[in-house]
């Protein structure tokens, strides 16, 4: 006997859904749909929010500011440049860079735009790895990322008037946010375009390994009056704050418009199957299913849709994210793992209760109408 | 059970349907007793209350008044639970219309009946395959019902009532929608297996072709029984 292919259980949940393929097509579809526009939004947030990881990138492990900048973005930050000296004696200080960071607003063409230049003014003893000489442009030209290079039209070698001064752009780094565009200037532009005289905006400090960084932090703040300490991943978090604030609601609203709609779709889709097949579960009641037999077929049929559905969304996701970063590199798309496995099980949650709907249908059913021809 | 008492013991059944001027009494004082491997028929007109005789002793329909109990179950105290069990233990249905689940195969129409009652796998397999051979539909297993014919349909739907083992059989005017030769083989084949299977049947019908096959015959009329002979 072939016990080991026979299943289980007759399998009436998937019978009963291939058996309208139309139905089961569009419902599938319409849940797919759903997880995709989830995805999508999930995956442009975590891109936008990845921006703030520049921070974290810039060769340093303390940002000292001007006291009461909490977020580099969106306040000015103003330290006298002879206190250069003081930080770099701090215990456990290796290299010191100072930091020009201004807004400027832009008009290229007939654009307005609010871009954040950032300038290293990198002492020569201080050797940056190859990755992070991107940071680095030579005088008179600029790095900008590709959300302002599409926001601009710009292009390499093309030249964008910044506060009078015609600078060329050297290199179109991925990536960008709609929120804030971010450039990178030579230093010694910077001083004369951003600095106010006698001061620049931050000092970024390396420290040497071992060393203990809160107490450098603490140190370091005690020797400049009027400062303040930050590592690289405060003022990550304060840009990923920034985008928090502009655009979870948003994505909240997306993605709970997008999993009412899947729940939707499956609700309907598992309630119009059992009203069709009110009389088959009629059959099964009169010879003898409980009400949780003929649930269980119900179940069995939502979450084959929901996972279903799931499962091409997420694939359709992963295919258009890849698009987007192609086509539009200004939308930095990143699909995560965690965010498909938690968008996969929300929506088999969702089409379990979903499930729920045709739950006092069933159990209306009155199996003696098997009987009525 | 006791051995002298019969497996089916139905007493001053009546069913009335609706209330006060309009209410309908579809049984009206109905007595009837089968024993284990005997065929009753219950013949009557259309409306004389015969489906609704049969649904109650199914467990599908509550007497207004009276006792059913069928192999030592009494049926008239048990709870909507209880009653399921009663259906997918201790009866087997065979319809007019056949009510197989179109969207299976017949193998599988008769497996899930098993499946209700908790058998499951293999042996469900095996169990059906066994009956729906014994049917004559060896070479029918994995068709669609859709694609069976009337007949075939009826066989299936015997084999699914069959599956349970249970101790009584209730069909509903199990030939009404086969032509007389089919109908004729399938109360045949609904004589044999009941036979094999050691259960009572009691068949509703107002086909008098069939009154060769029963052991014993009623005529239903007006919800009351008016003649009663054995054959």
């Amino acid at each position: 006997m072939t016990s080991s292919r026979v299943p289980r259980r007759v399998p009436v949940a998937r019978r009963n859904l291939l058996a309208e393929k139309m139905r089961l097509l569009m419902s599938v579809g319409g849940v797919a749909f759903a997880v995709l526009l989830i995805l999508l939004v999930a995956s442009l947030y975590r891109g936008w929010s990845a921006a703030g990881g520049l921070f974290e990138e810039l060769p340093g492990d303390i940002w000292l500011a001007q006291e009461g900048t909490s977020d580099p973005l969106r306040t000015s930050s103003f330290l006298p440049s002879d206190a250069l000296a003081a930080v770099a004696a701090v215990p456990g200080v290796r290299a010191v860079v100072p930091v020009y960071a201004r807004r400027v607003a832009l008009e290229p063409g007939n654009a307005e735009l609010n871009v954040y230049f950032l300038s290293l003014a990198v002492p020569p003893t201080v050797g940056l790895p190859a990755d992070q000489q991107r940071f680095l442009p030579t005088r008179g030209s600029i790095v900008v990322d590709a959300a302002l290079a599409d926001e601009a039209g710009l292009e390499v070698g093309d030249t964008l008037d910044v506060l009078g001064r015609p600078l060329v752009v050297a290199r179109i780094e991925e990536g960008g946010n709609p929120l804030f565009s971010i450039a990178f200037m030579n230093a010694a532009d910077a001083r004369e375009l951003l600095a106010l005289p006698g001061h620049v905006s931050f000092f970024l400090v390396t420290t040497t390994p071992g060393a203990d960084r809160d107490e450098i932090a603490r140190v370091a703040a005690t020797a400049v009056p009027g400062s303040e300490a930050h590592t690289a991943a405060d003022f990550a978090n304060a840009t990923r704050d920034l985008v928090n604030q502009g655009f979870l609601p948003v994505v909240g609203a997306l993605v709970g418009i997008g999993f009412a709609i899947g729940g939707a779709v499956i609700a309907l889709t598992i309630y119009t199957a059992t009203i069709e097949k009110a009389r088959d579960f009629g059959v099964l009641k009169a010879i003898g299913a409980d009400d949780r037999f003929v649930y269980r077929i119900v179940v069995q049929q939502s979450l084959g849709v929901g996972a279903a559905g799931a499962l091409l969304g997420i694939v359709a996701s992963s295919l258009v994210a890849t698009l987007i970063r192609r086509e539009v590199p200004e939308f930095v798309t990143d699909l995560r793992l965690l965010d498909v496995i938690l968008v996969f099980a929300v929506a088999v949650l969702v089409s379990a209760v979903a499930a729920l709907v045709p739950v006092r249908r069933i159990s209306r059913i009155d199996p003696a109408m098997v009987f009525r021809a | 059970m006791s051995g002298d008492r019969p497996l089916l013991d139905a007493s001053g059944l009546v069913k009335v349907f609706g209330s006060g001027r309009t209410a309908v009494r579809a049984v009206d004082g109905v007595d009837l007793a089968t024993d284990a491997g005997e065929i009753a028929l219950v013949m009557g007109p259309s409306g004389s209350g015969k489906t609704t005789l049969l649904t109650m002793i199914g467990g599908l329909l509550h007497p207004t008044e009276g006792r059913i109990e069928v192999d030592g179950i009494e049926l008239t105290g048990l709870g909507r639970r209880d009653l399921a069990r009663f259906r997918r233990e201790t009866v087997g249905f065979v319809f007019q219309t056949f009510n197989l689940l179109e969207t299976l195969t017949a193998r599988e129409n008769v497996e899930i009946a098993l499946n209700v009652a908790g058998v499951m796998g293999a042996a469900a397999h095996e169990r059906s395959t066994e009956l729906l051979v014994a049917a004559g539909l060896e070479e029918r297993l994995e068709f669609r019902t859709r694609d069976l014919s009337g007949g075939e349909k009826q066989r299936v739907s015997i084999a699914r009532a069959l599956a349970n083992r249970p101790r009584l059989l209730l069909a509903d005017e199990p030939t009404a929608n086969l032509d007389s030769r089919n109908g004729r083989e399938v109360m045949d084949l609904l004589r044999r297996l009941a036979k094999e299977e050691g259960c009572g049947v009691v068949a509703v019908s107002h086909d008098a072709r069939l009154e060769d096959v029963a052991d014993r015959v009623l005529w239903l009329e007006d919800g009351r029984i008016r003649t009663h002979e054995l054959h």
